[in-house]
């Protein structure tokens, strides 16, 4: 005779396991037998939920309206070392942009790529809603669509029969009073409905409820205000969870909302003190190392991702970006053993593997070089990694001599990503080299307007231009004046 | 300060006092400063060459203000002050140096005039006047007489004969007539005067004049009898000296002469010691410590030992005008000022310059010194017949900048280059045991690689993926721009034949899309002729249609007409329309 397991317990058990699909199938079974099982309603909306989950401190990207329409900014030009916003601000110490690439804001190139450290704020309009190239796709309009659509409309792809829950019909009151549900109800709405109002709606009556004395509740009001872009109002109520409960995610909110009014200084000082509160607690120092990052400061954000790795020795993000600025400053052989050590712990990537290749080569480890090419080649999920692959290989080719290899790869780098404008600007040189001056001349200046970061193309089309005696598009286009910019600032 | 940071010279001079219309029309020479009064004040003495045949004036400055004029009878060619006595309290006195005489003023009076001695006369030159005055030759033979014995004579003719020679012969009758009875004397001219110290080297001990003159000699004279003590013979005319040392004890003469050569005087020889023969004209010559810096009229500054040996050389950016030293013993600084036609002032110490003054117009004068109370003073006065007047800030400081060519002061800079790791020790250590291996193992890779890449280049060749075609007939080239944020996007296409003459014609534009996702309003278009060099941007819209914030990639191709396959291909990865989830 067989045994039936009940239904809940077997669903309480596949969440634990995280089947979820199978944990929603058996609650949805018993919703069918017992529409009013509060239980089952319960681990579904949370089955659900865990779902399309995402961490909402680590998801955070600036959409157009924020930064273009920004309400808060005061100052045009903030003082040096007191703005997110003025990347050109370095603090000394770290490689300058002739060694260490930068992205399109003027940031130098970071060992791990986050939401928010491709892009920083474009200068203007235009920039902004050109599709930049280090993402492949385009920047979201404001962060309350964009990706968090994206992520958060599951319910739309996959119910073809409608929603789990109609939340246009739900009784919000009623539900704000039972405590154990209205959580599991509110992050729900939150996280797979994505409607910010509703949940907004819920979370207000419920802190009422709970006569403004549940520290939770006020941290998802805040959460709520944050997507809707009232970052003065988010700031009251995380302050307020944090005068009633010491909390490690409730600071990590409280500083993304700093962030992004653009006072990093306070959300350094609010990490230094919620360190006091966690000692060597892993995201905090990672916070903190990630503001200096962006700040231009890389001597003190190594210091800090060093930190981190005394507290957690298998921190992805802190290995990679050590290692990258071991390999901006001089130093390819640690740079290799960081990335070896990351190749250890099991991640098995495109990336890495052409991150070891070049350092590999720049550290005269000559026997490995290509084949951690080759290897990065096998393991390619994408055009662009492709094309970044081909890149180096370039690079490796150039540096060998071997100027033939060299062009193809450069060439192959175009076939597969049309916008790399560090390979055209290379291009431009193998082909000056051959004599072909109007081609040079042709991908010069395809790749100034396609970076007009970079400064080697500019530097390169007036070179060019000189020596051919054309004036004219130098001055036309104020390569100089750019020129002259561009190193005043470096 | 804001005249201080506009001239360009880092704010290291004070500006004192600008004159623009103060009159002064002077040389580097006729310029120097002296504590007139004895009240320990110093002014500044100018001979002013006024409009260079009338207007010459002496002209003694304190402060900002003109405080005496006194008028000189011909153009003045130098002018010093020295102590001639040992009076107290201690006043020195000022000489000017015109024509064939030395002006001495003392409390800004005249005091006393000294002559040079004149020269012998030719003889056979006295001989044709003397039958002039007797009436046994007219003008014209008297012109021929004189004509031939130029020609031949060793001692050169009087002024009188040359100024005959030069008229008219109307003229020449009347010229005779007013002349003839004088004597005829030959006199010499003076070019230039300096300053020697008698027997002490102390700031106020009395001092010897020191006078270069047109017939090639170097007086020196007593200056309380004014007496020649000493008679020196050059080679040729000297136009600048310097003077140092002690007249009693031992002394050093440089003079800059005509003939683009400098000689060195010392004591007890009668003819020059040392040359140093210059490739162009000297313009202007300054002692710093024992060398001699001497500026050229083919814009160089060159510096020289005390016994002649070249030291160095540097190409300056204009033609120098006049050049000063500029001694601070306080601050240990010796340098040269140069001021130069482009209406700079440059302060080189050996050849290294240290800071450039802008002024406003050419400076045609330069001295530095102490004037009023202030030791560190520069004054100088432009061609315009300006006046300018600047301090030297106590903070300034001068650091030497290499301007050599040569290795840049950049590359002598120490790159921050990390030290060498343990790590790197042993991975050297490796490669030397394992050389060989390391070596086959690349090759063969490299092999393997080449052979990759040329598959790769060749797949991408025959489905022409690449944006850039390198084909001889149609070398083209596209980049493509997708600017909006949906669902209605712009693309642009940027093509540009890359080819250095030809223009190609017949291309078209068409698309590969997944027509679910995407509408496009011209699917296919006609490129008009691509003439070389220029972009060419292709527009059109792109209209996304689907609501579920998917993206796919559209192809693009360029096609040539009567070709099968395209030209060139682009992939475009569309951004995630974001239009339709505003609501």
């Amino acid at each position: 005779m067989e045994v039936t397991m009940d239904p809940l317990f077997l669903a309480v058990s596949y969440f634990r396991r995280r089947k979820l699909q199978q944990c929603s199938d058996i609650c949805g079974k018993i919703l069918q037998d017992n529409p009013y099982d509060q239980a089952a309603w319960s681990l579904k909306t949370r089955a659900l939920t865990e779902m399309v989950y995402i961490d909402e401190v680590d998801v955070d990207q600036e959409g157009i309206a924020e930064m273009m329409l920004d309400e808060s900014s005061i100052a045009q030009v903030a003082r040096p070392g007191t703005s997110l916003r003025l990347p050109g601000t370095s603090h000394g110490g770290g490689p300058t942009p002739a060694v260490r690439p930068m992205t399109q804001s003027g940031r130098p190139i970071t060992g791990f790529v986050r939401p928010s450290t491709q892009s920083g704020r474009p200068g203007t309009m235009e920039q902004a809603i050109k599709t930049p190239r280090t993402a492949s796709t385009a920047r979201p309009v404001t962060s309350s669509s964009g990706r968090f659509i994206r992520l958060g409309t599951a319910s739309m792809l996959t119910n073809p029969e409608g929603p789990f829950i109609n939340l246009s019909r739900i009784n919000l009151s009623k539900y704000s009073k039972k405590p154990c549900l209205s959580r599991t109800l509110f992050e729900y709405i939150f996280h797979h409905e994505n409607d910010v109002k509703t949940a907004l709606d819920l979370a207000a009556q419920a802190t009422e409820h709970a006569q403004f004395k549940d520290w939770w509740w006020k941290v998802q009001l805040g959460k709520c205000y944050y997507r809707l872009g009232l970052y003065r109002e988010a700031e009251k109520q995380f302050r307020s969870a944090l005068n009633q409960q010491e909390v490690v995610d409730t600071y990590l909110y409280l500083t993304k909302v700093y962030q992004r009014l653009d006072q990093p200084i306070t959300a350094l000082n609010l990490f230094k003190q919620g360190l006091d509160h966690f000692p060597g607690e892993v995201t905090l120092l990672t916070g903190i190392a990630r503001i200096h990052e962006e700040m231009n400061n890389i001597p003190s954000a190594t210091e800090y991702y060093k930190e981190v790795l005394k507290q957690d020795n298998t921190h992805v993000e802190a290995i990679a970006c050590i290692g990258s600025n071991h390999f901006y400053t001089d130093q390819p052989e640690i740079a290799l053993r960081f990335y070896r050590r990351l190749l250890q712990m099991g991640v098995y990537n495109c990336q890495l593997y052409n991150n070891l290749g070049l350092c590999c080569f720049y550290a005269q480890q000559y026997d490995m070089t290509l084949s951690s090419f080759e290897r990065a080649l096998a393991l390619v999920a994408s055009d662009e990694e492709q094309a970044d692959v081909w890149y180096n290989v370039g690079h490796v080719a150039v540096g060998i001599g071997d100027l033939m290899l060299a062009y193809q790869c450069f060439k192959l780098t175009l076939a597969f990503n049309n916008d790399h404008a560090e390979a055209y600007n290379n291009l431009a040189v193998l082909e000056l080299r051959k004599g072909h001056i109007e081609q040079s001349k042709a991908f010069l200046q395809t790749a100034a307007s396609l970076a007009p970061h970079m400064y080697e193309p500019y530097f390169n089309l007036s070179i060019l231009c000189e020596k051919d005696g054309s004036y004219g598009p130098t001055r036309q286009a104020g390569f100089c004046k750019q020129l002259q910019q561009h190193f005043a600032v470096l | 300060m804001s005249s201080v940071e506009s001239s360009g010279d880092g704010g290291k001079w004070l500006d004192a006092h600008y004159d623009p219309v103060a009159g002064l029309y002077t040389f580097s020479s006729c310029v120097d400063l002296a504590d007139l009064s004895g009240d320990r004040e110093s002014r500044l003495v100018v001979g002013d060459l006024g409009t260079g045949s009338s207007g010459m004036k002496l002209k003694v400055y304190r402060g900002t203000a003109l405080i005496s004029e006194n008028t000189l009878l011909d153009l003045p060619a130098g002018l010093v002050a020295f102590f001639m006595d040992l009076h107290e309290p201690r006043i020195p006195a000022v000489a000017v140096a015109s024509g064939p005489c030395i002006y001495v003023y003392k409390n800004l009076r005249p005091y006393f005039k000294f002559t040079l001695p004149s020269l012998d006369v030719n003889p056979l030159e006295q001989d044709v006047w003397q039958q002039v005055r007797e009436g046994q030759i007219d003008p014209v033979m008297l012109k021929e007489m004189l004509e031939s014995i130029r020609k031949k004579a060793d001692i050169p003719l009087s002024i009188r004969s040359l100024r005959f020679l030069s008229l008219e012969a109307d003229e020449a009758d009347e010229f005779v007539q007013l002349h003839k009875q004088q004597p005829i004397r030959r006199q010499t001219v003076i070019t230039c005067i300096g300053t020697l110290k008698k027997s002490t080297a102390d700031e106020d001990g009395i001092s010897c004049l020191v006078i270069g003159t047109e017939s090639t000699d170097v007086f020196i004279l007593d200056p309380e009898a004014f007496t020649i003590l000493c008679k020196m013979s050059l080679p040729a005319v000297p136009t600048m000296m310097d003077v140092t040392g002690q007249f009693d004890v031992e002394f050093r003469i440089t003079v800059a002469c005509r003939n683009g050569s400098i000689y060195i005087l010392r004591r007890e020889s009668e003819k020059p010691k040392y040359c140093i023969k210059l490739s162009s004209h000297p313009v202007g010559l300054v002692r710093v410590g024992k060398n001699v810096v001497v500026g050229c009229t083919d814009e160089s500054l060159q510096g020289f030992t005390q016994k002649g040996k070249k030291l160095w050389k540097i190409i300056l950016p204009a033609p120098i005008t006049t050049m000063a030293p500029m001694d601070l013993p306080t601050r240990g600084l010796q340098a040269v000022l140069v001021a130069l036609a482009n209406c700079q002032v440059q302060l080189y110490r050996e050849k290294n310059l240290l800071s450039t003054i802008k002024t406003p117009d050419t400076v045609t004068s330069i001295c530095f010194g102490r004037y009023g109370r202030e030791d560190g003073t520069l004054i100088m006065t432009t061609k315009g017949g300006g006046l300018m007047v600047k301090i030297l800030k106590r903070t300034a400081v001068f650091d030497d900048r290499d301007s050599t060519p040569g290795p840049p002061v950049a590359q002598s800079v120490r790159l921050n280059v990390p030290k060498k790791t343990k790590l790197y020790v042993d991975q050297t250590l490796r490669e030397r045991e394992n050389g060989l291996a390391m070596h086959r193992a690349f090759h063969m890779d490299l092999s393997r690689m080449r052979l990759a890449a040329v598959r790769a280049y060749v797949k991408a060749l025959e489905s022409s993926l690449t944006p850039i075609s390198s084909s001889l007939s149609e070398p083209l080239k596209m980049n493509a721009v997708v600017q909006g944020l949906g669902p209605s996007f712009k693309l642009t296409l940027n093509v540009q034949n890359t080819a250095s003459c030809r223009p190609v014609m017949n291309l078209a534009i068409s698309f590969l899309y997944d027509d679910n996702l995407y509408r496009i309003r011209n699917p296919y278009m006609r490129i008009p002729l691509l003439v070389p060099g220029l972009i060419y941007p292709v527009e059109t819209f792109v209209e996304c249609t689907s609501d579920k914030g998917i993206s796919d990639i559209i192809k693009v191709f360029v096609l040539h007409e009567e070709k099968s396959s395209p030209l060139l291909t682009a992939h475009i990865n569309m951004p995630v329309s974001e239009g339709l989830m505003l609501n």
